[in-house]
């Protein structure tokens, strides 16, 4: 079973999509098995992390953002200087999660939530879920 | 076919060359500047000579408002002679300056000149011709291709907005790569530009009866003034010059506001037509909703095209489709074409004067392409 959503990024950053994650499972009805948060995009990421201070998430950000600062010598030149280091960027995070689902829930912990992570913003986007169930023995 | 008919084929064309050529040129303009090279410019100038220089300052006020970075359009004089050594001491210092010279020809003697003395001087330098085999072409460092397939001769109309697509989408790849607009946003202007061929489909044809008319009403008339502020100022030169080389009239462009100051004070006023190009929503309306009144006391005939009913509370006005004001001019060209078309027409003179008589010397555009080409290392020996 696939999902997908919609989202209209504006700007850089973490967007938090647990809740339409969460909303998907419920959907499915699948009570054991896999989910799988894909992000069909290449400047764009999904990743885990603690929601309780917002200063963390911009820690988050910012961190990456050293690592990898937008600059204007990157040799990928097709689009922007953000686009190109929001390429590299994607490419160290990943564009999926795979996530537990035991007895109806997510396998996430208390200080875990799903975020949609934005490198070329604003733009509109899109998060795709597959839920697989687990295969009845 | 007659020259009118080949003209209006031209003008008919139009709306199919707009939707073609941006996935044509986009590409072009996509990568012949580097990122680096884009974030070091300081300064663009724009430059060219009658519809070339037009093309060009139609674009300016888009390109400036998008980027930040100080944007001139200059006649190729202008740029040939009056930006390195001809006003002491010279700074001999041109990085950061970035210069599209359009020609489509390639031929024009002082854009050639303009091209190679800037780049001498440092600049990058950018060539918009459909000849690469050109002195233009040889003269820059670099070339976008505005060749489009040929059309029946007539005053250059397709040259024209081929031109100014070229100049929208550097402009508009400059100001992405600049990040003052995200990718979408950018796509979305292509887009926007490309989608206004489709929009201008059936405008000949709804034009072209009322155009018609006012070019026999006003077929005795010696001299014109076509008006317009910003993009639209553009236009009225172009428009003008098609009066000018379709039909032999006098015709002058003037902005809006320098009109009150200048052209206002000619004698005779009721024996010279006024063409007045203002959108509705464009920055200068109020200012043109204003120059309806002195139009009207001055007596002069008068046609204002526009986008939008009553917008300028004047019975002689000629609606055409509603583009925000920085594309304005592509739709504007068809009905400023075709009233020059139907002034030749109606007064059954031959374009350019057919190049003969006292007009010979512009056969084969003499004049424009045999000019003394003087660089500056000539200067100094010739000193």
């Amino acid at each position: 079973m696939l999902k997908s959503f919609k989202l209209t990024t504006i700007e850089n950053g973490l967007i938090d999509i647990t809740s339409f994650v969460e909303k998907a499972l419920a959907e499915s009805g699948v009570s054991d098995g896999l989910m799988v948060v894909s992000i069909p995009h290449s400047t764009a990421s999904v990743t885990l992390v603690s929601p309780w201070d917002p200063k963390g998430l911009e820690d988050v950000d910012d961190e990456l953002r050293r690592l990898i600062p937008t600059r204007i010598d990157f040799k990928h030149q097709h689009d922007t200087p953000q686009d190109a280091a929001g390429h590299i960027k994607a490419g160290i995070i990943g564009h999926s999660r795979v996530i537990y689902i035991h007895e109806s829930t997510l396998g996430l912990g208390h200080s875990q939530k799903v975020y949609f992570w934005e490198f070329d913003g604003p733009r509109n986007r899109n998060v795709d879920i597959k839920i697989m169930a687990s295969a009845i023995i | 076919m007659s020259q009118t008919d080949d003209f209006l084929t031209q003008i008919e064309s139009l709306p199919a060359l707009i939707t073609d050529c941006v996935p044509l040129m986009e590409p072009l303009t996509r990568k012949i500047l580097s990122t680096p090279e884009i974030y070091g410019l300081r300064q663009i100038i724009l430059t060219g000579s009658g519809d070339s220089f037009f093309a060009a300052a139609a674009v300016i006020p888009a390109l400036r408002a998008w980027t930040g970075i100080p944007v001139q359009a200059m006649t190729s004089m202008e740029a040939a002679r009056y930006v390195d050594n001809s006003i002491l001491p010279d700074s001999s210092n041109a990085r950061g300056l970035l210069v599209i010279s359009i020609s489509y020809s390639g031929e024009a003697a002082r854009g050639v000149e303009a091209a190679q003395r800037l780049r001498k001087m440092g600049a990058i330098t950018i060539g918009f011709t459909a000849n690469p085999d050109s002195r233009l072409g040889k003269a820059v460092e670099r070339q976008v291709s505005t060749l489009i397939p040929n059309s029946a001769p007539a005053p250059g109309t397709r040259s024209y907005v081929a031109s100014m697509i070229a100049t929208y989408l550097l402009a508009i790849r400059i100001s992405e790569v600049l990040m003052c607009m995200t990718m979408d946003e950018a796509n979305r202007l292509r887009a926007e530009i490309q989608d206004s061929g489709a929009k201008l489909e059936n405008l000949v044809t709804e034009l072209a009866p009322k155009l018609r008319k006012y070019a026999e009403t006003w077929s005795n008339a010696t001299s014109m003034d076509v008006l317009g502020s910003g993009p639209s100022l553009a236009t009225a030169s172009y428009c003008a010059a098609k009066l000018v080389e379709a039909g032999g009239i006098h015709a002058s462009p003037q902005d809006i506001e320098e009109f009150h100051h200048l052209n206002f004070f000619v004698n005779e006023p009721s024996s010279i037509p006024t063409i007045v190009f203002s959108p509705s929503n464009s920055a200068s309306a109020s200012r043109a909703s204003e120059l309806v009144i002195a139009l009207q006391q001055l007596g002069r005939p008068t046609l204002f095209i526009t986008d939008e009913d009553n917008s300028f509370a004047c019975d002689n006005s000629i609606l055409i489709p509603k583009f925000p004001e920085w594309l304005s001019p592509l739709a504007q060209t068809i009905p400023a074409a075709i009233i020059a078309a139907f002034s030749a027409n109606i007064r059954n003179v031959t374009h350019y004067r057919g190049h003969d008589g006292p007009w010979r010397g512009a056969k084969d555009a003499g004049f424009v392409k045999n000019s003394t080409i003087i660089l500056k290392q000539q200067e100094e020996t010739n000193a």
